[in-house]
């Protein structure tokens, strides 16, 4: 297997050299990779350190869940980080939509369309929408026509529609959502259910699978290198893997004894012996749709590829006849829409908005993009590896809590764990050239 | 060049704008400023005012305490910067004012304002915020016991079992408070006795709503869901605390303190047990008639609180008492009490005007509490 991917004149190179290849082969990003190594490490080392407690189902369902919010803005936090700008009010537009979404439903509602009704969140769902867009198209407009610097435009975002969000609520917490809504934000009512969520795995299988012999026949067609065979086979087999272990895991956990009990009690069944899988998160479905559908805008689009071109060299993209300033500003209004979706789990997580909801999220959101692999010289980073920032931040996160080390020890230990996660791959990589 | 002076100019006059709009909005009513009444003109120096409940309760609560007592009110904000309330105070010294009732963002800094404010004969009443300064009139509530008040109606309801107690910022002297006032509600008598088990204990940075959410999933997940009781330490974070539990089905005795509208209506439908609610018209009210008092020349040891406070507000005696303050300096100071807000008493806040009914009552059935 090695001999037929060592072709080049690596042939007679070290161990370490033939690994390099085999991974190149497959096309899979070096830091994505190193992502994945850290997770595992740290799930491993919790794992010894609870006698495997923490690796429950339950447990890793809760720390991917609570990520998602930060993910989803990271994935455009990229693009914007990649175009050499950056994007501080994130939070603060999180913040001003997801009090949009619960003052419609709190106070707007109950006297005008009604409280519940079935087309009340999704119209509260496009107003957030709108409203982000707006904001969005607003900071976007000052900076790449206006030719503000994008720091400031949105340093100002993140006061301005702080104090917006005040402006909305009245000062008050806001709360609760409609019942539809709260679905959004996951845990067992908020998941797809067992069965559905085996025929959702079966789906993005078979996605993988079409994607990879469309892809490759693409090549074929005009005449690009393509992975060899094994590379391709390999990488379906660990998305089949994935695929499965992610449903197996999401139906391994169950309902919670006081769920079963009011739903036994609501369907007038016995509660006894009652098992009912929880399945895959929305939050999680709706992660995975953000990644693909950005991960497409950023690799098989002419804007992404704007994008990236303009962080390598922003003079030479403008000469090269693109425009420069109509990009910048789609980015933010990208931004906009992905802080309005966050808005939506964020808000349904906690049913209601309050006045601080979003608060800090900029810092975690770059956290996540640079720890993903997005570098600040623009040009350089990919959506997936920001996703699996976040999720990596969150893990460690959520694990600390739960083995009950104080809050500042906490933020210790993640501090030092992601430096170390950084220099490790900037280490490799400076003695892989 | 002419371009540019325009564009300074049209910025000039616009920030000039907005400064004059929100340094108005305090005193807002015709003949809010000004003493040519005669009467005893008293000056608010608010830290934050637009943060809701100064408007709401405490602004108008003093407003009437100062005009019944044949006074004027004026007030200044200083937008969270204590610097700027520095200049707020000169204003206040300028205008005339008596007393000053100082809000302060920060005890240190506003020292130097203080004390030029005393030098003018100008007596100050340090309002819910300490100022360490012997010769002012500290009027406040009482803190620790929120905490212990907390404990007491948790254990009255669920005497035994698993504890998790969310806490606040680890850097806000108040979230120790409160832990500590917890402990004296018969927090610590029950642990030690064996019958309550604290299973999880967490600061949470900022008070912060989602992070409070986060914190008590991975408690409830780490004791398998088998928690009897949650003390969390406001209403904000109980707003996390309580979707997390109502996410596994759990509904479970809740604490919070602030009197939330949102936490109320949780009190109403039964997902929390009490929020413990800082009487701020009370606070406002004792405050206009001590400037009242203090105005006629009456002595910092001989002023008195209002005898009409509401009962639950009431400190023991009327009496002003001394205060020892972290800086070891001696205060005179009224102490007021916080009230538990549950199921049975809700009426009192929409009573007096804190919330409206439509917000406690938002989705419960009608009749199973009283005021709904």
């Amino acid at each position: 297997m090695t001999s037929s991917v060592a072709t080049s004149e690596h042939e007679t190179g070290s161990l370490r050299d033939r690994v390099m290849d085999l991974v190149r082969a497959t096309e899979i990003d070096g830091r994505l990779l190193g992502m994945i190594v850290t997770l595992i490490g740290i799930e491993i080392g919790f794992g010894l350190y609870t006698g495997g407690s923490i690796l429950s189902p339950v447990n890793l369902l809760t720390f991917a869940t609570q990520a998602v919010q930060i993910a989803i803005i990271a994935t455009g936090m990229v693009l914007v980080i990649v175009s050499r700008n950056i994007d501080l009010s994130v939070g603060s537009v999180l913040g001003v939509v997801a009090m949009t979404y619960a003052v419609l439903m709190h106070e707007v509602f109950p006297t005008t369309i009604g409280v519940d009704t079935p087309y009340g969140w999704l119209i509260a769902l496009g107003a957030g929408l709108l409203i982000g867009i707006i904001l969005g198209a607003i900071q976007g407009f000052l900076i790449a026509y206006m030719k503000i610097p994008s720091f400031v435009v949105t340093l100002g975002g993140l006061l301005a529609f702080r104090g917006l969000v005040f402006d909305i609520s009245g000062g008050s917490t806001q709360a609760p959502d409609d019942t539809q809504f709260v679905v959004l934000g996951g845990g067992p009512l908020g998941s797809l259910g067992g069965t559905i969520s085996w025929a959702f795995g079966a789906v993005i299988i078979v996605a993988i699978a079409l994607y990879l012999y469309y892809n490759r026949r693409q090549r074929r067609r005009f005449g690009f290198p393509v992975r060899p065979m094994w590379a391709e086979v390999g990488i379906g087999v660990v998305g089949l893997l994935i695929v499965v272990g992610g449903v197996a895991i999401s139906n391994a956990y169950h309902w919670p004894a006081g769920l079963i009990e009011q739903y036994a009690a609501q369907h007038g069944i016995s509660p006894e012996g009652l098992v009912i899988e929880a399945g895959v998160p929305w939050p999680a479905v709706i992660l995975l749709a953000v990644t693909l559908v950005m991960t497409f805008l950023a690799t098989k689009r002419k804007f992404g590829r704007y994008v990236y071109a303009i962080g390598g060299n922003p003079e030479a993209a403008e000469l090269g006849g693109i425009n420069t300033r109509w990009t910048i500003m789609k980015i933010y209004i990208l931004m906009g829409i992905l802080c309005a979706i966050s808005a939506a789990i964020s808000s349904a997580q906690i049913n209601g908005a309050t006045n601080d909801l979003g608060n800090g999220y900029e810092l975690l959101v770059i956290s996540a993009a640079v720890i993903g692999g997005t570098s600040f010289a623009g040009g350089v980073g990919t959506i997936p590896g920001a996703v699996l920032g976040a999720i990596v931040i969150y893990a460690l996160r959520y694990n600390l809590q739960y083995i009950g080390l104080p809050s500042n020890n906490q933020d210790i230990v993640i501090a030092v764990v992601l430096i170390a996660a950084v220099a490790f791959d900037t280490y490799s990589r400076r003695n892989a050239t | 060049m002419r371009k540019r002076l325009l564009a300074m100019a049209t910025l000039t006059v616009l920030v000039f704008a907005a400064c004059n709009s929100s340094g108005t909005g305090g005193s807002g009513a015709p003949g809010g400023t000004g003493a040519a009444g005669g009467g005893c003109l008293v000056g608010v120096s608010w830290n934050n005012y637009d943060q809701e409940r100064w408007k709401k309760a405490d602004e108008p609560a003093i407003k009437k305490a100062i005009e019944a007592g044949g006074g004027t009110y004026t007030s200044t904000d200083a937008h969270d910067a204590s610097e700027q309330q520095n200049k707020d105070i000169d204003t206040l010294i300028n205008k005339g004012v008596k007393v000053i009732i100082l809000l302060a963002k920060d005890a240190a800094s506003i020292t130097p304002a203080v004390t030029k404010a005393e030098q003018a004969g100008i007596q100050i009443i340090g309002y819910d915020r300490l100022i360490e300064d012997e010769k002012a009139l500290y009027i406040t509530f009482n803190n620790k016991r929120v905490g212990t008040i907390m404990a007491q109606e948790l254990l009255a309801v669920q005497p035994t079992g698993n504890y998790a107690i969310i806490k606040g910022d680890p850097g806000d002297a108040n979230a120790k408070f409160l832990r500590d006032g917890m402990d004296e509600g018969g927090l610590k008598a029950a642990v030690d006795s064996g019958k309550v088990k604290i299973v999880g204990e967490q600061n949470t940075p900022n008070w912060d709503t989602t992070g409070a959410k986060n914190e008590m999933q991975a408690i409830l997940n780490a004791n398998n869901n088998k928690v009897d009781a949650v003390l969390s330490e406001n209403d904000g974070m109980a707003t996390g605390v309580s979707q997390a539990l109502q996410a596994v089905g759990l509904n479970i005795p809740l604490s919070g303190q602030d009197g939330d509208a949102a936490a109320l209506n949780r009190v109403a439908l039964g997902q929390q047990t009490v929020s413990v609610w800082k009487n701020a018209f009370a606070l406002g009210e004792t405050a206009g008639n001590a400037a009242i008092q203090m105005c006629a020349g009456t002595k910092l040891a001989d002023v008195k609180a209002p005898s009409d406070l509401p009962d639950a507000s009431k400190p023991a005696d009327l009496a002003s008492h001394p205060f020892t303050t972290p800086g070891g300096k001696t205060v005179t100071s009224f102490i007021l009490n916080p009230t538990p807000i549950k199921k049975d008493n809700l009426s009192a806040v929409i009573d007096s005007g804190w919330v409206t009914k439509d917000q406690v009552c938002a989705k419960v059935t009608p009749g199973s509490v009283t005021p709904c």
